[in-house]
């Protein structure tokens, strides 16, 4: 014999197909979209696209996950893509994206006059800004202890900093990445001087974040005193009220580009191939200003917005160069894992 | 009392029932597809490399250094919370069972448990750096501390635990409750002293019990990633964080899933000690006889106060927290800007307003299919007979005893792909959540059926009812709660749970949990916080409805909606 409930519930799991059904139907889209995956933060991303859509009437639809996060899917979905275009995040991301095959290299019309930096020889990927890399401090934490803004690496080594900065973990940050070759570079590529610094720089060091800007709240917070932060991310840090000064290492301090790239396979290819166009061009970099996005314009022929400019100004920046970098990259990560994070 | 009931209801060669083989089928094709296959996938992704079966670089992985200190340290912290968890849920337990509370009060003690439970990830993380950090509001502002240090295993292990403690409270509360105080009563008169009762009659009946928490705090602990990912620093790496910035730091899939795999071992000896071993330990507490409560003080007045004190400052400590969280979403930028503006909330209801939708409408389709998902697997494997009864049960039971991390990979890899391509749909995030959190329903279930004596069932037939009647006029009631139960288990964690589904958002469906966890990371705090208020707010009167909800249906004795939320 059979319970009239259980009948009644077998017959309402035989419905879990159809809702399965108008769900699936639910996400279908229209005909003229790109979908992408944004690795800038929704509120630069957003206007962009908005932009984007105003110059050519191709609708972005987009979803934003942090660089690792975003190619971590991007490369599961390779046997089926799910978008057309990764947009924004460091070159780095995109470097190791080449490794895994999943872009389809596109040389947009800028490509002829972008320098070499911010291209990809082959066109995998393409430079849409530049992003270099600035010390942000708490201006409470600097008066407290009569300290002046860095202006040199060796100021971090101060001991009134102990415990108090936090910057990137070189196992899952870009930002982390381009301050250890920075930090090579100004040691004149000298392994054993580097590793030096960094090793003496740990016990000032209070947390190595996840994500590249992880730090900026609690520097801003006063949490931690001090940082090493893309530009854009200190100076949105400012912008949103906090009380902390930016300033740059007489010896220098490296820049990373951020990056584009069509995805192999994508569904959409033509109209992602657009919306790289837009993005190399002036068009898209022209918007910056107007946005608050503090990144630096890749295409030489957009100008810095003033006031960035004005931060910029006698900064002593360089950028990492690629070959030496990508040759180095896993093996400075490992020793820098084995003898600074986990001596 | 656990195990096949052979009662009356599964007497004469029921499995021949269609409607039975009909769903157990049905159920038996729905966990292939959504337990079997994906982890399948996963497994053949980390065994193979570019289409050749290889098991180099996983070996190196696994006994790499750091990782084995990150296993045990995995294990150290959850041993850790599983302690004080269980300590503190005990404590409160006790002082809600046998403190005498007046209503209003145990109101507020539950509300206040509740709290952690209910909110979205990060919460308590956050509160802690805020406020025990180098420059926290209470160890700096009030205190003048220099130079403390937040990073790192205990300030991990008390967010762990506070987050999870209700886990401990809301299990051993019914069972405290359950105990006869006449038993404790008759101790008394018989001329034991309290503290002698409490030892020798009291505490081994609420063993199993704690041991049951402790397993529950323990898998809670070892499968959290987001608690760990804010606060442990670099001096103490954990598993479940490190599989997943091996997925998202170094792009390395299987390294990450091997990582995983890693936390499956101890995850499922707990999973199978709490089912196979602590639950056969529980006492029958609902049978056919009533019993008649004579007042007993268990506990002395001054006792009485220490507790209350003890409850008082916990719970102060966690309506600080969320006080703070409802601060922050009310100030500009807290910490640097103190203006009041409902700026946030104007953000989450413009720009957030399609992850507000999303989530309650994934949520309103995966609470319902998953009350029932719940109740069908129970009732089969508690009250039916047919073949792969026991493997169904366990099955059924692996998408919940796994890290979520490991769950979302799996689903990504396993569904993105033809025969079966779901991702990008919100069925994907729907069936994660039905399969990962409605086994709570299961055991709601299993867990009333074997409360029903025997006895109410041949009573009921023993006076001419037939077994149909029977079903609907004495089970049925039983179970009713459990549906409900199970149904809000799934609404809450829909609404609050991010380890499995940040795999799994998509272009066309997003989640208020993974705009909480982008919010933070943009340092965004503000938003962050507002949407963690509405997640609670919601979260909230979704419950307050089910339990009248409930209490319409509830049988003397059953188990109160709040008390299954522990599993």
């Amino acid at each position: 014999m059979t319970h009239p409930l259980l009948r009644r519930m077998a017959r309402a799991l035989a419905l879990v197909p159809l809702l399965a059904f108008a769900l699936g139907c639910a996400t279908a889209r229209a005909a003229d979209t790109v979908n992408a995956y944004s690795i800038w933060p929704e509120n630069w991303a957003r206007p962009m696209f908005e932009e984007f859509e105003k110059a050519t009437g191709i609708k972005v639809n987009f979803v934003r996950f942090s660089s690792g996060e975003a190619l971590a899917r991007v490369i599961a979905e390779k046997g089926n893509p799910r978008v057309d275009v990764l947009f924004g995040g460091p070159v780095e991301t995109f470097a190791a994206g080449i490794g895994e095959g999943v872009f389809e290299p596109y040389k947009p019309p800028a490509y002829a006059t972008l320098p070499p930096r911010f291209k990809h020889a082959d066109g995998q990927w393409i430079a849409i800004a530049d992003d270099p890399l600035v010390f942000m401090t708490n201006d409470k934490f600097l008066k407290e202890n009569n300290l002046k803004a860095p202006g040199s690496w060796n100021d971090l080594l101060n001991p009134a900093y102990k415990n108090m900065l936090q910057m990137a973990d070189a196992r899952t940050s870009g930002t982390a990445v381009t301050r250890i070759f920075s930090i090579l570079e100004v040691n004149g590529r000298d392994e054993t001087k580097a590793f030096d610094y960094m090793k003496k720089l740990r016990p000032n060091v209070q947390l190595y974040t996840k994500s590249g800007g992880g730090g900026t709240l609690p520097v801003g917070l006063g949490q931690a005193g001090g940082g090493i932060f893309f530009i854009v991310d200190a100076l949105d840090t400012k912008a949103k009220g906090y009380d902390v000064t930016i300033s740059f290492p007489q010896e220098g301090i490296g820049t990373a580009a951020e990056g584009i790239a069509l995805i192999k396979g994508a569904k959409n290819p033509e109209l992602g191939k657009k919306l790289i166009d837009w993005a190399t061009s002036p068009a898209m970099q022209n918007q910056f200003a107007k946005y608050k996005i503090n990144f630096v314009p890749a295409n030489p022929a957009v100008q810095v917005e003033p006031s960035l400019a004005a931060v910029l100004k006698g900064a002593k920046i360089f950028a990492i160069d690629a070959d030496y970098a990508g040759a180095n990259r896993k093996r400075i990560v490992d020793r820098w894992v084995a003898e600074v994070l986990n001596p | 009392m656990a195990g096949p009931t052979s009662g009356v209801l599964t007497a004469g060669g029921r499995h021949r029932d269609p409607a039975v083989a009909f769903t157990s089928l049905a159920l038996w094709l729905l966990l292939a597809l959504f337990v079997v296959y994906p982890l399948s996938m996963l497994f053949v992704r980390m065994l193979t490399d570019h289409g050749t079966i290889t098991t180099a670089g996983l070996a190196t992985i696994l006994t790499d250094r750091h990782q084995v200190r990150a296993f045990w340290n995995s294990l150290l912290l959850a041993t850790l919370v599983g302690a004080l968890g269980t300590v503190l849920g005990f404590l409160f337990a006790f002082t809600a069972a046998r403190g005498r509370l007046p209503r209003w009060l145990l109101g507020i003690v539950d509300a206040s448990v509740l709290l952690p439970l209910v909110s979205p990830p990060f919460t308590t993380a956050i509160a802690i750096i805020f406020s025990f950090g180098p420059r926290g509001l209470i160890t700096y502002e009030l205190l003048g501390l220099k130079g403390v240090t937040v990073y790192g295993l205990t300030s991990t292990f008390l967010s762990e635990a506070l987050t999870y403690f209700p886990i401990a409270y809301l299990t051993l509360r019914p069972i405290l409750a359950a105990i006869d105080s006449n038993i404790e009563g008759m101790a008394f008169s018989l001329g034991a002293s309290r503290w002698r009762v409490f030892r020798t009659v009291t505490l081994p009946l609420a063993i199993p019990g704690l041991a049951n928490a402790f397993l529950l705090l323990f898998a809670a602990s070892l499968a959290d990633f987001a608690t760990p990912l804010i606060l442990a620093g670099n001096q103490f790496p954990v598993l479940p964080t490190q599989a997943y910035l091996q997925i998202t730091g170094l792009f390395d899939l299987r390294g990450g899933a091997a990582l995983s795999f890693a936390l499956l071992v101890p995850a499922l000896i707990v999973f199978l000690l709490q089912r196979y071993w602590v639950s056969r330990r529980f006492y029958v507490t609902i049978t056919g006889k009533g019993a008649g409560q004579t007042p007993f003080d268990s506990i002395s007045p001054a006792m009485r106060n220490g507790l209350l004190a003890v409850c008082a400052t916990v719970a102060l400590v966690i309506v600080y927290f969320y006080a703070l969280l409802l601060y922050a979403s009310l100030v500009m930028a807290l910490g640097a800007n103190h203006t009041f503006t409902l700026q946030h909330y104007r953000t989450i209801f413009t720009e957030g307003t399609k992850a507000i939708r999303d989530t309650l409408l994934i949520a309103a389709f995966a609470m319902p299919l998953g009350g029932l998902y719940g109740v069908l697997v129970g009732y089969l494997v508690t009250k039916k007979q047919f073949v792969g009864r026991r493997s169904m049960e366990l099955v059924s039971m692996i998408n919940y005893a796994l890290p979520g991390t490991i769950v979302g990979i799996a689903y990504l890899i396993a569904f993105n792909d033809p025969p079966i391509e779901l991702t990008g749909t919100a069925l994907i995030i729907v069936a994660c959540y039905i399969f990962r959190y409605g086994p709570t329903g299961i055991r709601a279930t299993v867990a009333l059926l074997q409360q029903i004596d025997k006895s109410l069932e041949e009573a009921s037939q023993g006076l001419g009812a037939g077994s149909a009647t029977t079903f609907r006029r004495v089970t049925l009631p039983l179970i009713l709660p459990a549906f409900f139960a199970g149904l809000g288990v799934v609404f809450i964690r829909s609404m609050t749970a991010i380890s499995a589904t940040i795999f799994l958002v998509s272009i066309g469906w997003t989640l208020i949990t993974v705009k909480i966890l982008e919010n933070m990371t943009e340092l965004s705090l503000g938003p962050a916080a507002a949407f963690s208020v509405l997640v609670v707010a919601i979260v909230f009167v979704v419950i307050a409805a089910i339990g009248r909800v409930l209490r319409l249906f509830r049988a003397p004795g059953a188990m109160p909606m709040t008390s299954l939320l522990g599993g």
